[in-house]
């Protein structure tokens, strides 16, 4: 008896690198993805450049796409939704819901990569005004712009003279119940600092931070270059507030606290580095599946450390930001460790079937 | 490619709370969890109640009348025309209400001056009159921004220590009273905006010229801040939309300006012993930056602390030459006054430091026939035709 | 007068009292709700109005407290809670600890400790306790004295000056009242008599200010008695 194909939800980075893994490996692979492109957030939010590297995003995510389209083991399904399943690890029905309606699948496994979306500030902690001041920004607004090779002050048209980031904007917050550090967002802003002095040399650009956090090369690729090559300022100090001067310039205030003293410093724009929460995708596959979703809604694995990958149920396995905040590295690694975990369930049940 | 538009008028953007992601515990859930196993009964809000939102989108009930209101003492005291004005609003539309005097102070000005006491007293002061409200039918309402934080806070506190629980159980026991907890703990400003059309209804004084700027209180909306009111349409739900609501339903213009967020500077203790600062922070952070960023015509909050320390702080101020002179008042007394009440014999504005005349004469109300109508009535009560003003002579 | 953090100023307090004052802090059954973990971010002081106007640090007294240093405590006890607005614009932090919440508790203990600097710190308000604590409501009509509140302006005496026929002016019947803000039922004051008691409160007034605590204790034993109480707040 052949290999069930297995089903892969989610075309992003960790899914694209999921099903690739299991067609190189001679796998048939089944991708749903409920946009109409491949390329998950990265595309869908209009990333600029990717982080730590500078490629460009849309390129990137072609380029793994390219990787996949066209091979005669993947079928892929844009536009598409899961929206039932049963049976076990060997034989899942599920049912696919696309634009030529419903049609019912047999797989052997699951690997989902449903990925995460960017906190909305309206519920953060602080007062940063996200919804009152147009020139308080996203880390993805910002990043929609640097697409268009431009950085603008919203309100005015003009660059910028003075912008800001402001870290751990929906992370580490138990007020806000995210707990967790989002992994990214340093570098990110790091990554976005660069680019805009770049971009508008003459713009000084401040980074408030509560620790910054920039794992093993980060450092040498985008802190240190940052902060040496861009002259970008980095304070450690949490802003509590952004309000707004007569001249409809932003104020920010905060602590300088290793300086001890206390800031209130005009900014012509703040940008907001939001941290990642579960997608609603993820929650309702968690839902169609019958996972377990951790204390934070994203999917529960169950090994510890050791096992980034197992779910809640035999045959299912989650990769990339499904599971919880995941860069890039993070995302293609646990693909690929899930796509060998599946290949293994879809084998093994087939070697059963055989004897 | 995306167009600048796109990038340039991001305004677009509007926030929908889901009430499913709130990151705290419901308190009504516990609340009525422990009245189910025997440890309190619960106050529901008498019917009909207005629902009104939080900032994570739960509903919070607002009872339209039978209430019990849950005088402040420094209004009382020293801002009398203050919870006058609420009473006044209540008999304007026709409402019920009872004016307790089975109450007592929240005792919490004094217990954050002083820390003369503790977390049992201060429970017990609290469901002491709780259980006063209750024994009338009547639903609690609380006139100070003050009781109603350090309330919220003793709530959160009984709901989550059995011990303290059982003490104040103990303590009410002997007083013959039973541990009762409002379903909702209610601030007579949250009454006040949703009741903010009928009031508008009842506008005869226009004052779609006024330019104000308000002051929410931070024992309103920063302690225990789930319980502060949020909507829509008023501040992107991004503040507490108490003031802001009723004065745009008056036709005000209401002003931002950068320290709206800021403390007003009471400091509990500061503004009876420490007055230096209480009157610095008040003329500095806020009275000085509004007049030179806003330009009101009034200031409007909503609580005895906020209303004193912006208010009477400006006297020594103006001395010193500051930019001060802005008059303050409840957003009661402001309903009050747009819906025609007396601005002395209701509003008691003479109680006030701040000169507030310009604005009456910006209102078109005639101060000086209406402080001799006052006078007038003052006789009266010299001579001894009369012992008390009361509600008749205030045409309601 | 800047804040001297080097504690020598109180090298002579045994380290056991420290400890002793620390331990009772952290006792109380709100300490956890109040204190987590600190990231010493200065989002609390930002917002604080006491930071702009004393040496005063809402991060500094958490950190304090997250640390366990009992010399840095006992500085803080001393020579710095008491500049707090106890507004608790601090509240924002992301680890949900409440430095104003921690102060609450740090006040109490000097307090009930009779601490000399929380002696201090409330003299001249004694008459404020007693309001409060005697008659059920805290800022009477008759505190509004020109001599007590001389920079808010002449109203106030205007209003000392009228006070009793303006109060008479108030269409609330309740609030005809001068030595309170509101007319109060004896039985309700009894009740906030028997409160006290049971809840130690007056032993707190006794360490903190004897002489206050002698008339608080002739007031309501004597209302007490007359109402048919037995009660005895030695």
């Amino acid at each position: 008896m052949s290999e069930r194909p297995i089903l892969v939800v989610g075309g992003g980075p960790a899914g694209m690198e999921a099903t690739r893994g299991l067609a190189a490996a001679g796998y048939r692979a089944v991708l749903v993805e409920k946009r109409d492109e491949l390329g998950g957030t990265p595309v869908s939010g209009s990333y600029a450049a990717l982080t730590p590297d500078f490629r460009d995003a849309g390129e990137a995510m072609a380029e793994m796409a390219a990787t996949i389209q066209g091979d005669p083991l993947v079928d892929i399904r844009t536009g598409s939704r899961v929206t039932d399943a049963s049976g076990q690890a060997g034989a899942f029905a599920v049912t696919v819901e696309g634009p030529g309606g419903s049609e019912q699948l047999e797989v052997g496994a699951v690997i989902l990569a449903t990925g995460f979306q960017h906190f909305d500030p309206g519920r953060e902690t602080q007062q940063y005004g996200y919804y009152e001041y147009d020139d308080v920004l996203t880390l993805v607004d910002l990043e929609r712009m640097l697409k268009t090779g431009q950085v603008l002050v919203p309100s005015t048209g003009k660059p910028p003279e003075r912008l800001c980031f402001i870290q751990c904007v929906g992370s580490r917050d138990r007020q806000i119940g995210n707990e967790y550090c989002s992994k990214v967002c340093c570098g990110v802003a790091a990554k976005e600092s660069i680019e805009v002095r770049k971009l508008v040399p003459d713009c000084r650009v401040f980074v408030f931070y509560i620790d910054m956090r920039m794992y093993g090369y980060w450092e040498p690729q985008i802190y240190w270059v940052s902060q040496e090559q861009h002259h970008v300022n980095y304070i450690k100090g949490i802003a509590t507030q952004i309000t707004r001067t007569k001249d409809g310039r932003l104020l920010v205030r905060g602590e300088d606290t290793t300086m001890g003293r206390p800031m209130e410093v005009p900014m012509d724009m703040v940008v907001l580095s939001v941290g990642m929460e579960p997608s609603p995708g993820t929650i309702e596959m968690a839902g169609v599946f019958g996972l377990a979703l951790n204390k934070y809604r994203f999917i529960d694995t169950l090994g510890g450390a050791l096992d980034t990958v197992t779910t809640s149920v035999p045959g299912i396995f989650a990769c990339g930001a499904a599971t919880g905040p995941a860069d890039l590295e993070d995302s293609v690694s646990s693909a690929a460790a899930a796509a060998m975990k599946a290949i293994g369930v879809v084998r093994r049940a087939a070697l059963a079937g055989s004897t | 490619m995306i167009p600048h538009s796109a990038i340039l008028k991001p305004s677009s953007r509007t926030f929908v709370p889901d009430p499913g992601r709130a990151p705290t515990e419901d308190y009504h859930e516990l609340i009525f969890e422990l009245e189910k196993e025997g440890e309190w009964e619960v106050q529901r809000v008498p019917e009909p109640y207005i629902e009104v939102h939080n900032k994570y989108g739960r509903t919070k009930k607002i009872p339209l009348q039978k209430t019990w209101h849950h005088k402040s003492c420094g209004q009382c005291g020293h801002i009398p025309g203050y919870s006058t004005a609420v009473f006044w609003i209540n008999r304007k539309l026709g409402l019920d209400y009872i004016d307790p005097t089975d109450q007592t102070s929240c005792t919490a000005w004094n217990y954050y001056a002083s820390a003369t006491s503790n977390a049992a007293a201060q429970a017990a002061v609290a469901m002491r009159n709780f259980a006063a409200a209750a024994e009338t039918g009547y639903f609690p309402i609380i006139h100070c921004a003050t009781s109603f934080g350090h309330y919220k806070e003793t709530r959160q506190q009984l709901l989550h220590s059995p011990e303290l629980r059982r003490q104040v159980r103990e303590i009410l026991a002997k007083l013959g009273k039973k541990l009762v907890m409002p379903e909702e703990i209610v601030h007579y400003s949250e009454w006040v905006h949703a009741v903010r059309d009928r009031i508008a209804e009842h506008q005869v004084v226009g004052m779609d010229h006024i330019r104000a700027t308000i002051h929410p209180a931070c024992h309103y909306h920063k302690l225990v801040g789930e319980d502060a009111v949020y909507a829509d349409e008023i501040h992107g739900r991004q503040r507490s939309a108490i003031i802001t609501g009723l004065l745009q339903a008056l036709g005000i213009d209401v002003r931002d300006y950068s320290t709206w967020h800021d403390c007003c500077g009471f400091g509990f203790r500061h503004i009876l012993v420490s007055r230096d600062f209480s009157r610095s922070f008040a003329v500095q952070r806020k009275i000085e930056v509004m007049k030179e960023e806003a330009d009101p015509d009034v200031l409007i909050t909503h609580d005895t602390g906020c209303v004193t320390t912006l208010d009477q702080s400006q006297f020594a101020a103006k001395a010193h030459g500051r930019n001060v002179g802005l008059p303050v008042m409840s957003d009661s007394q402001l309903a009050a006054l747009a819906m025609g009440a007396h601005p002395y014999k209701v509003l008691q504005l003479h109680w006030h430091s701040t000169d507030n005349k310009p604005f009456l004469d910006k209102l078109g109300i005639d101060h000086k026939a209406r402080w001799a109508e006052f006078e007038a009535a003052v006789a009266e009560l010299r001579s001894g035709a009369k012992q008390y003003l009361t509600w008749e002579d205030c045409d309601v | 007068m800047g804040l001297d953090l080097s504690g020598r100023q109180y090298a002579n307090v045994p380290l056991q009292e420290k400890q002793r004052l620390f331990d009772e802090v952290k006792a109380d059954l709100r300490y956890d709700d109040y204190l987590f973990g600190c990231y010493e971010c200065g989002i609390c002081v930002a917002a604080c109005p006491s930071a702009r106007f004393y040496d005063f640090s809402p991060r500094k007294i958490a950190q304090t407290m997250a640390r366990e240093d009992v010399d840095l405590f006992y500085v803080m006890l001393n020579d710095s809670v008491w500049d707090c607005s106890q507004c608790f614009s601090c509240d924002v932090c992301p680890r949900k600890n409440s430095p104003g919440g921690l102060i609450t508790l740090m006040r109490e203990v000097a307090v009930k400790n009779g601490l000399p600097s929380a002696q201090q710190a409330l003299e001249g308000y004694g008459r404020v306790v007693y309001k409060i604590m005697a008659t059920g409501t805290q800022v009477s009509p008759d505190m509004l004295q020109d001599n007590a509140f001389p920079d808010w302006g002449p109203h106030v005496k205007d209003i000392s000056q009228n006070l009793d026929v303006w109060r008479r002016a108030l269409p609330p019947d309740t609030m005809h009242t001068t030595e309170t803000s509101w007319r109060v039922d004896d039985k309700t004051i009894h009740e906030l008599y028997l409160i006290w008691h049971m809840t130690g409160v007056m032993d707190m007034i006794k360490e903190v200010d004897e002489g206050l605590f002698m008339i608080l204790q002739d007031v309501m034993e004597e209302r007490l008695e007359d109402a048919g109480y037995d009660v005895s707040f030695d």
